[in-house]
Protein backbone atom coordinates (compact mmCIF):
# COMPACT_ATOMS: atom_id res chain seq x y z
CA UNK A 1 0.00 0.00 0.00
CA UNK A 2 1.86 3.41 -0.93
CA UNK A 3 1.91 6.07 1.80
CA UNK A 4 0.10 9.28 0.82
CA UNK A 5 -0.03 12.38 2.13
CA UNK A 6 -2.66 15.64 2.30
CA UNK A 7 -2.26 18.64 1.84
CA UNK A 8 -4.40 21.60 1.64
CA UNK A 9 -2.46 25.00 0.98
CA UNK A 10 -3.90 28.19 2.47
CA UNK A 11 -1.54 30.18 0.06
CA UNK A 12 -0.99 30.04 -3.26
CA UNK A 13 3.01 30.72 -2.52
CA UNK A 14 2.52 27.40 -0.05
CA UNK A 15 0.78 25.68 -2.91
CA UNK A 16 4.06 26.26 -5.40
CA UNK A 17 6.25 25.60 -3.35
CA UNK A 18 5.49 22.23 -1.94
CA UNK A 19 4.17 21.38 -5.84
CA UNK A 20 8.27 22.32 -6.82
CA UNK A 21 9.78 20.19 -3.63
CA UNK A 22 7.73 16.93 -4.41
CA UNK A 23 8.10 17.08 -7.96
CA UNK A 24 6.65 14.33 -10.19
CA UNK A 25 5.51 12.67 -6.91
CA UNK A 26 2.44 15.20 -6.23
CA UNK A 27 -0.65 15.75 -7.84
CA UNK A 28 -2.90 18.53 -7.44
CA UNK A 29 -6.18 17.54 -6.35
CA UNK A 30 -9.07 19.69 -8.47
CA UNK A 31 -12.87 18.30 -8.14
CA UNK A 32 -11.45 14.54 -8.22
CA UNK A 33 -14.33 12.98 -10.19
CA UNK A 34 -11.82 11.42 -11.83
CA UNK A 35 -8.15 11.30 -9.64
CA UNK A 36 -10.25 9.52 -6.93
CA UNK A 37 -11.12 6.64 -9.86
CA UNK A 38 -6.96 6.42 -10.96
CA UNK A 39 -6.41 6.57 -7.10
CA UNK A 40 -8.06 3.44 -6.14
CA UNK A 41 -7.40 1.42 -9.04
CA UNK A 42 -3.27 2.31 -8.68
CA UNK A 43 -3.46 3.16 -12.20
CA UNK A 44 0.16 3.83 -13.69
CA UNK A 45 0.27 7.17 -13.47
CA UNK A 46 -0.51 7.16 -9.65
CA UNK A 47 2.23 4.79 -8.67
CA UNK A 48 4.39 7.22 -8.59
CA UNK A 49 2.08 9.88 -6.77
CA UNK A 50 2.58 10.49 -2.87
CA UNK A 51 1.70 14.21 -2.23
CA UNK A 52 -2.46 15.01 -2.93
CA UNK A 53 -1.95 18.95 -3.16
CA UNK A 54 -6.03 20.32 -2.48
CA UNK A 55 -6.91 23.13 -4.56
CA UNK A 56 -9.53 24.30 -2.71
CA UNK A 57 -8.43 26.52 -0.68
CA UNK A 58 -6.91 28.94 -2.74
CA UNK A 59 -8.48 32.12 -4.23
CA UNK A 60 -6.62 32.58 -7.31
CA UNK A 61 -7.86 29.56 -9.03
CA UNK A 62 -11.41 30.84 -8.23
CA UNK A 63 -13.83 33.05 -10.11
CA UNK A 64 -15.30 34.27 -13.40
CA UNK A 65 -14.65 38.29 -14.31
CA UNK A 66 -14.54 40.11 -17.09
CA UNK A 67 -11.29 42.77 -16.64
CA UNK A 68 -11.32 45.41 -19.76
CA UNK A 69 -12.12 42.81 -22.97
CA UNK A 70 -10.78 39.78 -21.66
CA UNK A 71 -12.68 36.71 -19.47
CA UNK A 72 -10.63 35.31 -16.97
CA UNK A 73 -11.98 32.02 -15.85
CA UNK A 74 -10.77 29.97 -12.31
CA UNK A 75 -9.63 26.77 -12.92
CA UNK A 76 -11.61 25.70 -10.11
CA UNK A 77 -14.43 26.89 -11.30
CA UNK A 78 -16.79 23.91 -11.66
CA UNK A 79 -19.06 23.12 -14.41
CA UNK A 80 -21.80 23.64 -12.61
CA UNK A 81 -21.14 26.75 -12.25
CA UNK A 82 -19.38 27.83 -15.63
CA UNK A 83 -22.72 26.48 -16.96
CA UNK A 84 -25.15 28.60 -15.07
CA UNK A 85 -22.70 32.03 -15.11
CA UNK A 86 -24.15 35.01 -16.55
CA UNK A 87 -21.10 36.39 -17.56
CA UNK A 88 -20.12 33.04 -19.15
CA UNK A 89 -23.26 33.21 -20.73
CA UNK A 90 -22.76 36.67 -21.88
CA UNK A 91 -19.46 36.39 -22.87
CA UNK A 92 -18.74 32.79 -24.10
CA UNK A 93 -22.43 30.67 -24.09
CA UNK A 94 -20.84 27.88 -26.46
CA UNK A 95 -18.82 27.40 -22.90
CA UNK A 96 -21.66 27.33 -20.59
CA UNK A 97 -23.38 24.75 -22.77
CA UNK A 98 -20.12 22.40 -22.82
CA UNK A 99 -20.00 22.77 -19.72
CA UNK A 100 -23.81 22.04 -19.29
CA UNK A 101 -23.43 18.60 -20.94
CA UNK A 102 -20.21 17.40 -18.56
CA UNK A 103 -21.16 14.09 -16.63
CA UNK A 104 -24.38 14.24 -14.36
CA UNK A 105 -25.26 16.82 -11.66
CA UNK A 106 -23.12 15.36 -9.10
CA UNK A 107 -20.27 15.29 -11.53
CA UNK A 108 -21.05 19.06 -12.67
CA UNK A 109 -20.57 19.45 -9.09
CA UNK A 110 -17.61 18.46 -8.36
CA UNK A 111 -15.69 18.31 -11.54
CA UNK A 112 -13.48 21.38 -12.82
CA UNK A 113 -12.70 23.26 -15.77
CA UNK A 114 -9.00 22.91 -15.20
CA UNK A 115 -9.12 19.42 -13.70
CA UNK A 116 -11.41 18.80 -17.29
CA UNK A 117 -8.88 20.02 -19.31
CA UNK A 118 -5.76 19.14 -17.07
CA UNK A 119 -7.27 15.23 -17.29
CA UNK A 120 -5.41 15.83 -20.57
CA UNK A 121 -8.75 13.90 -22.26
CA UNK A 122 -8.82 14.56 -26.00
CA UNK A 123 -12.38 13.71 -25.27
CA UNK A 124 -12.88 16.60 -22.61
CA UNK A 125 -16.08 18.79 -23.59
CA UNK A 126 -14.82 22.36 -22.18
CA UNK A 127 -11.38 22.39 -24.42
CA UNK A 128 -13.40 22.12 -27.44
CA UNK A 129 -14.98 25.61 -27.02
CA UNK A 130 -11.68 26.85 -24.50
CA UNK A 131 -9.88 26.16 -28.05
CA UNK A 132 -12.25 27.97 -30.40
CA UNK A 133 -11.87 30.71 -27.74
CA UNK A 134 -8.11 30.98 -28.25
CA UNK A 135 -8.40 30.78 -24.70
CA UNK A 136 -4.72 30.99 -22.89
CA UNK A 137 -3.92 29.15 -19.84
CA UNK A 138 -2.13 31.04 -17.20
CA UNK A 139 0.52 28.69 -15.48
CA UNK A 140 2.35 29.00 -12.29
CA UNK A 141 5.48 27.60 -10.78
CA UNK A 142 7.38 28.70 -8.14
CA UNK A 143 9.91 30.10 -10.61
CA UNK A 144 7.14 31.72 -12.50
CA UNK A 145 4.77 31.95 -14.70
CA UNK A 146 3.92 31.45 -18.81
CA UNK A 147 0.71 31.91 -20.65
CA UNK A 148 -0.04 28.77 -22.95
CA UNK A 149 -2.55 28.49 -25.78
CA UNK A 150 -5.00 25.78 -24.55
CA UNK A 151 -4.05 23.13 -27.05
CA UNK A 152 -0.24 23.73 -26.60
CA UNK A 153 -1.16 22.54 -23.02
CA UNK A 154 -2.09 18.74 -24.45
CA UNK A 155 1.35 16.96 -25.10
CA UNK A 156 1.48 15.21 -28.88
CA UNK A 157 2.28 12.06 -26.71
CA UNK A 158 -0.70 11.80 -23.86
CA UNK A 159 -0.56 13.71 -21.02
CA UNK A 160 -0.18 17.25 -20.27
CA UNK A 161 2.82 19.44 -21.71
CA UNK A 162 3.18 20.40 -17.93
CA UNK A 163 6.38 20.31 -16.01
CA UNK A 164 6.07 19.02 -12.42
CA UNK A 165 5.40 21.71 -10.03
CA UNK A 166 3.45 23.74 -12.74
CA UNK A 167 -0.28 24.62 -12.27
CA UNK A 168 -2.83 25.74 -14.38
CA UNK A 169 -4.31 28.59 -12.23
CA UNK A 170 -6.81 30.08 -14.90
CA UNK A 171 -8.14 30.63 -18.51
CA UNK A 172 -8.20 33.88 -20.19
CA UNK A 173 -9.90 34.64 -23.42
CA UNK A 174 -11.60 37.56 -25.39
CA UNK A 175 -15.13 38.39 -25.14
CA UNK A 176 -17.26 36.98 -27.49
CA UNK A 177 -19.86 38.74 -27.07
CA UNK A 178 -20.19 39.67 -30.75
CA UNK A 179 -20.09 36.32 -32.26
CA UNK A 180 -22.57 33.78 -32.23
CA UNK A 181 -21.69 30.50 -31.06
CA UNK A 182 -22.75 26.83 -30.73
CA UNK A 183 -21.72 23.51 -29.26
CA UNK A 184 -23.26 20.31 -30.12
CA UNK A 185 -22.33 16.80 -28.49
CA UNK A 186 -22.77 13.13 -29.80
CA UNK A 187 -22.48 10.81 -26.82
CA UNK A 188 -24.17 7.18 -26.45
CA UNK A 189 -26.68 8.67 -24.40
CA UNK A 190 -27.95 11.80 -23.50
CA UNK A 191 -27.03 11.99 -19.94
CA UNK A 192 -23.61 10.68 -18.31
CA UNK A 193 -22.16 10.19 -21.36
CA UNK A 194 -18.47 10.68 -22.46
CA UNK A 195 -18.43 12.41 -25.97
CA UNK A 196 -18.17 10.44 -29.15
CA UNK A 197 -17.45 13.43 -30.87
CA UNK A 198 -18.40 17.18 -29.99
CA UNK A 199 -17.91 20.11 -32.21
CA UNK A 200 -17.98 24.06 -30.91
CA UNK A 201 -18.53 26.63 -33.55
CA UNK A 202 -18.37 30.84 -33.58
CA UNK A 203 -19.08 32.69 -36.19
CA UNK A 204 -18.53 36.89 -36.57
CA UNK A 205 -21.05 38.52 -39.22
CA UNK A 206 -21.51 41.45 -40.79
CA UNK A 207 -23.92 43.19 -43.34
CA UNK A 208 -24.71 39.42 -43.69
CA UNK A 209 -21.43 37.94 -44.47
CA UNK A 210 -19.08 36.00 -42.16
CA UNK A 211 -16.36 38.49 -41.10
CA UNK A 212 -14.83 35.71 -38.64
CA UNK A 213 -14.99 31.48 -37.90
CA UNK A 214 -13.55 29.09 -35.27
CA UNK A 215 -14.55 25.67 -35.64
CA UNK A 216 -13.02 23.28 -33.21
CA UNK A 217 -14.13 20.16 -32.62
CA UNK A 218 -13.22 17.17 -29.97
CA UNK A 219 -12.15 13.46 -29.84
CA UNK A 220 -11.36 14.35 -33.63
CA UNK A 221 -7.84 15.20 -33.83
CA UNK A 222 -4.98 13.41 -31.14
CA UNK A 223 -5.15 16.52 -29.31
CA UNK A 224 -8.02 19.04 -29.31
CA UNK A 225 -7.30 22.00 -32.48
CA UNK A 226 -9.13 24.23 -35.28
CA UNK A 227 -9.61 23.28 -38.12
CA UNK A 228 -8.38 26.81 -39.87
CA UNK A 229 -8.82 25.27 -44.04
CA UNK A 230 -12.64 25.42 -42.87
CA UNK A 231 -12.90 28.52 -40.55
CA UNK A 232 -10.93 30.15 -43.77
CA UNK A 233 -13.23 28.75 -46.42
CA UNK A 234 -16.15 30.70 -44.64
CA UNK A 235 -14.73 33.98 -44.42
CA UNK A 236 -16.48 36.58 -46.93
CA UNK A 237 -18.99 33.99 -47.69
CA UNK A 238 -22.73 34.42 -47.21
CA UNK A 239 -24.52 31.77 -44.25
CA UNK A 240 -25.42 28.51 -45.88
CA UNK A 241 -26.17 24.77 -45.47
CA UNK A 242 -24.63 24.39 -48.55
CA UNK A 243 -21.41 26.39 -47.55
CA UNK A 244 -21.32 24.46 -43.81
CA UNK A 245 -22.27 21.28 -45.28
CA UNK A 246 -18.54 22.41 -47.63
CA UNK A 247 -16.87 23.39 -44.08
CA UNK A 248 -17.87 20.13 -42.56
CA UNK A 249 -16.29 17.91 -45.85
CA UNK A 250 -12.88 20.44 -45.22
CA UNK A 251 -12.60 19.20 -41.69
CA UNK A 252 -13.09 15.44 -42.45
CA UNK A 253 -10.64 15.68 -44.89
CA UNK A 254 -8.08 17.23 -42.58
CA UNK A 255 -9.30 14.62 -40.04
CA UNK A 256 -8.46 12.03 -42.41
CA UNK A 257 -5.06 14.19 -43.57
CA UNK A 258 -3.72 14.08 -40.12
CA UNK A 259 -5.00 10.36 -38.34
CA UNK A 260 -4.87 8.73 -41.57
CA UNK A 261 -8.10 6.45 -42.57
CA UNK A 262 -8.50 4.05 -39.29
CA UNK A 263 -11.51 1.65 -38.38
CA UNK A 264 -13.29 4.06 -37.16
CA UNK A 265 -13.25 6.43 -40.36
CA UNK A 266 -16.43 4.60 -41.89
CA UNK A 267 -18.49 6.44 -38.66
CA UNK A 268 -16.61 9.03 -38.00
CA UNK A 269 -16.11 10.88 -40.96
CA UNK A 270 -19.84 11.67 -42.12
CA UNK A 271 -20.74 11.97 -38.30
CA UNK A 272 -18.18 15.26 -37.55
CA UNK A 273 -19.78 16.20 -41.31
CA UNK A 274 -23.15 16.74 -40.32
CA UNK A 275 -21.70 17.70 -36.73
CA UNK A 276 -19.75 20.68 -37.96
CA UNK A 277 -22.36 21.67 -40.06
CA UNK A 278 -25.15 21.72 -37.69
CA UNK A 279 -22.91 23.56 -35.17
CA UNK A 280 -22.41 25.99 -37.91
CA UNK A 281 -26.20 26.01 -39.03
CA UNK A 282 -26.68 26.63 -35.34
CA UNK A 283 -24.44 29.71 -34.88
CA UNK A 284 -25.58 31.14 -38.08
CA UNK A 285 -29.18 31.09 -36.29
CA UNK A 286 -30.65 29.32 -39.73
CA UNK A 287 -33.60 26.43 -38.32
CA UNK A 288 -31.51 23.10 -39.07
CA UNK A 289 -35.23 21.41 -39.70
CA UNK A 290 -36.40 23.67 -42.38
CA UNK B 1 -3.42 10.44 7.45
CA UNK B 2 -5.21 14.01 7.57
CA UNK B 3 -7.55 15.25 10.52
CA UNK B 4 -11.04 15.92 9.67
CA UNK B 5 -13.42 18.08 11.19
CA UNK B 6 -16.73 18.47 9.24
CA UNK B 7 -20.63 18.18 10.09
CA UNK B 8 -22.65 14.91 9.21
CA UNK B 9 -25.90 15.79 9.69
CA UNK B 10 -25.91 18.58 11.85
CA UNK B 11 -23.73 16.79 14.14
CA UNK B 12 -19.95 17.82 14.25
CA UNK B 13 -17.60 14.58 13.88
CA UNK B 14 -14.08 14.88 14.15
CA UNK B 15 -11.45 11.65 13.03
CA UNK B 16 -8.51 11.20 11.32
CA UNK B 17 -8.61 9.46 7.75
CA UNK B 18 -6.15 8.37 5.69
CA UNK B 19 -5.15 10.69 2.68
CA UNK B 20 -7.02 8.90 0.11
CA UNK B 21 -10.28 7.82 2.15
CA UNK B 22 -13.56 8.46 0.29
CA UNK B 23 -16.57 10.13 2.15
CA UNK B 24 -18.37 7.28 1.43
CA UNK B 25 -16.13 4.68 3.43
CA UNK B 26 -16.24 7.22 6.18
CA UNK B 27 -20.07 7.27 6.34
CA UNK B 28 -20.41 3.61 6.20
CA UNK B 29 -17.41 2.13 7.91
CA UNK B 30 -16.60 5.03 10.37
CA UNK B 31 -19.72 6.43 11.32
CA UNK B 32 -22.33 3.83 10.71
CA UNK B 33 -24.76 5.58 8.03
CA UNK B 34 -24.92 2.71 6.07
CA UNK B 35 -27.93 4.24 4.07
CA UNK B 36 -25.33 5.36 1.48
CA UNK B 37 -24.77 2.86 -0.70
CA UNK B 38 -21.92 2.06 -3.22
CA UNK B 39 -23.11 0.83 -6.45
CA UNK B 40 -20.07 1.36 -9.20
CA UNK B 41 -17.68 2.89 -7.46
CA UNK B 42 -16.61 5.35 -10.03
CA UNK B 43 -19.11 8.24 -9.42
CA UNK B 44 -21.35 6.94 -12.71
CA UNK B 45 -24.68 5.31 -10.77
CA UNK B 46 -25.31 7.92 -8.25
CA UNK B 47 -26.66 5.20 -5.40
CA UNK B 48 -23.75 6.78 -3.06
CA UNK B 49 -25.13 10.75 -3.78
CA UNK B 50 -25.21 12.72 -0.49
CA UNK B 51 -24.99 16.51 -0.03
CA UNK B 52 -22.14 18.34 0.56
CA UNK B 53 -22.73 22.35 1.16
CA UNK B 54 -25.88 22.13 -0.81
CA UNK B 55 -24.73 20.03 -3.55
CA UNK B 56 -25.37 16.80 -4.94
CA UNK B 57 -21.83 14.60 -4.71
CA UNK B 58 -20.93 11.34 -5.74
CA UNK B 59 -19.18 10.18 -1.96
CA UNK B 60 -17.72 7.25 -3.79
CA UNK B 61 -15.41 9.87 -5.40
CA UNK B 62 -15.48 12.88 -2.51
CA UNK B 63 -12.32 12.89 -0.56
CA UNK B 64 -12.98 12.75 3.02
CA UNK B 65 -9.80 14.92 3.63
CA UNK B 66 -11.00 17.73 1.62
CA UNK B 67 -14.04 18.35 3.43
CA UNK B 68 -13.37 20.30 6.53
CA UNK B 69 -15.83 22.59 7.63
CA UNK B 70 -17.71 21.32 4.94
CA UNK B 71 -21.83 19.95 6.00
CA UNK B 72 -22.69 16.66 4.88
CA UNK B 73 -25.90 15.72 4.80
CA UNK B 74 -26.88 11.85 4.22
CA UNK B 75 -30.22 9.59 3.81
CA UNK B 76 -30.14 9.55 7.78
CA UNK B 77 -30.32 13.21 8.54
CA UNK B 78 -33.57 13.61 6.64
CA UNK B 79 -36.89 11.84 9.09
CA UNK B 80 -37.44 14.22 12.03
CA UNK B 81 -38.74 12.41 15.33
CA UNK B 82 -39.52 9.02 13.60
CA UNK B 83 -41.42 10.68 10.40
CA UNK B 84 -40.61 10.36 6.96
CA UNK B 85 -39.29 13.95 4.89
CA UNK B 86 -41.90 14.90 2.22
CA UNK B 87 -39.61 13.34 -0.57
CA UNK B 88 -39.39 10.08 1.38
CA UNK B 89 -42.93 9.87 1.52
CA UNK B 90 -43.49 10.90 -1.60
CA UNK B 91 -41.17 7.90 -3.14
CA UNK B 92 -43.25 5.54 -1.12
CA UNK B 93 -46.90 7.12 -1.91
CA UNK B 94 -45.40 6.77 -5.66
CA UNK B 95 -44.33 3.23 -5.62
CA UNK B 96 -41.43 4.54 -6.96
CA UNK B 97 -39.20 1.79 -6.25
CA UNK B 98 -38.53 -2.22 -6.30
CA UNK B 99 -35.01 -3.31 -4.82
CA UNK B 100 -34.58 0.23 -3.24
CA UNK B 101 -30.36 0.90 -3.74
CA UNK B 102 -30.50 3.57 -5.98
CA UNK B 103 -33.24 5.21 -3.53
CA UNK B 104 -31.10 6.86 -1.30
CA UNK B 105 -29.18 8.55 -3.74
CA UNK B 106 -31.88 9.26 -5.97
CA UNK B 107 -34.19 10.77 -2.38
CA UNK B 108 -30.93 13.34 -1.83
CA UNK B 109 -30.79 14.36 -5.51
CA UNK B 110 -34.12 15.32 -5.65
CA UNK B 111 -33.54 16.89 -1.82
CA UNK B 112 -30.65 18.95 -3.45
CA UNK B 113 -32.53 19.99 -6.66
CA UNK B 114 -35.87 20.95 -4.09
CA UNK B 115 -33.80 22.98 -1.76
CA UNK B 116 -32.20 25.10 -4.71
CA UNK B 117 -35.41 25.00 -7.05
CA UNK B 118 -38.49 24.58 -5.11
CA UNK B 119 -41.04 24.42 -8.40
CA UNK B 120 -38.92 22.67 -10.98
CA UNK B 121 -39.97 21.53 -14.58
CA UNK B 122 -40.44 18.25 -15.45
CA UNK B 123 -37.19 18.65 -17.09
CA UNK B 124 -34.72 20.37 -14.48
CA UNK B 125 -36.44 16.78 -12.09
CA UNK B 126 -35.15 14.62 -15.65
CA UNK B 127 -31.85 16.51 -15.10
CA UNK B 128 -31.37 16.47 -11.57
CA UNK B 129 -31.61 12.57 -11.08
CA UNK B 130 -30.08 11.65 -14.58
CA UNK B 131 -27.05 10.39 -12.44
CA UNK B 132 -28.85 8.17 -10.38
CA UNK B 133 -29.55 4.59 -12.07
CA UNK B 134 -32.45 2.50 -11.11
CA UNK B 135 -32.45 -1.33 -12.90
CA UNK B 136 -35.76 -2.26 -11.79
CA UNK B 137 -38.50 0.47 -11.74
CA UNK B 138 -37.87 2.55 -14.68
CA UNK B 139 -37.85 6.66 -13.33
CA UNK B 140 -41.33 7.35 -14.46
CA UNK B 141 -43.06 6.80 -11.05
CA UNK B 142 -39.30 8.77 -9.31
CA UNK B 143 -40.25 11.51 -11.58
CA UNK B 144 -44.33 12.06 -10.64
CA UNK B 145 -43.08 11.46 -6.78
CA UNK B 146 -40.40 14.40 -7.60
CA UNK B 147 -43.08 16.93 -8.44
CA UNK B 148 -45.52 15.87 -5.94
CA UNK B 149 -43.13 16.05 -3.43
CA UNK B 150 -42.25 19.74 -4.35
CA UNK B 151 -46.09 20.29 -4.43
CA UNK B 152 -46.65 19.14 -0.77
CA UNK B 153 -43.34 20.66 -0.04
CA UNK B 154 -45.46 23.98 -1.32
CA UNK B 155 -48.41 23.37 0.23
CA UNK B 156 -46.43 23.04 3.90
CA UNK B 157 -45.15 26.15 3.75
CA UNK B 158 -48.76 27.96 2.89
CA UNK B 159 -49.53 26.39 6.03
Amino acid sequence: MQQLEYLCPKTLDECLRALQQAGGSALPYAGGTDVMIHLRERTERMRRIRLLVDLAALPELRGITLEGDRVHLGAMTTHSEAAASPLLLAHAPFLCAAAATVGSTQIRNAGTIGGNVCNGSPAADTASPLVALSAQARVCSASGERFVPVEALYSRNAGMALAPGELVLEFVFDSFSAWRTSFLKLGRRKALAISRMNVAAALRTEDGRITAARISPGCVFRTPDRVRAAEDRLVGQIPSKELFAEAGRLSSAEMIQRTGVRWSTEYKQPVLEALVERALLRAAGIDTEA
Amino acid sequence: MASLDFTVNGERVLLDVPANARLLDILRDNLGLTGTKEGCGVGECGACTVIVNGKAVCSCITLAAGLNGAEVTTIEGLSKNGELDIIQQAILDHHALQCGFCTPGIVMSAKALLDANPHPTTQQIKEAIAGNLCRCTGYQQVIDAVADAARRRAEQECK
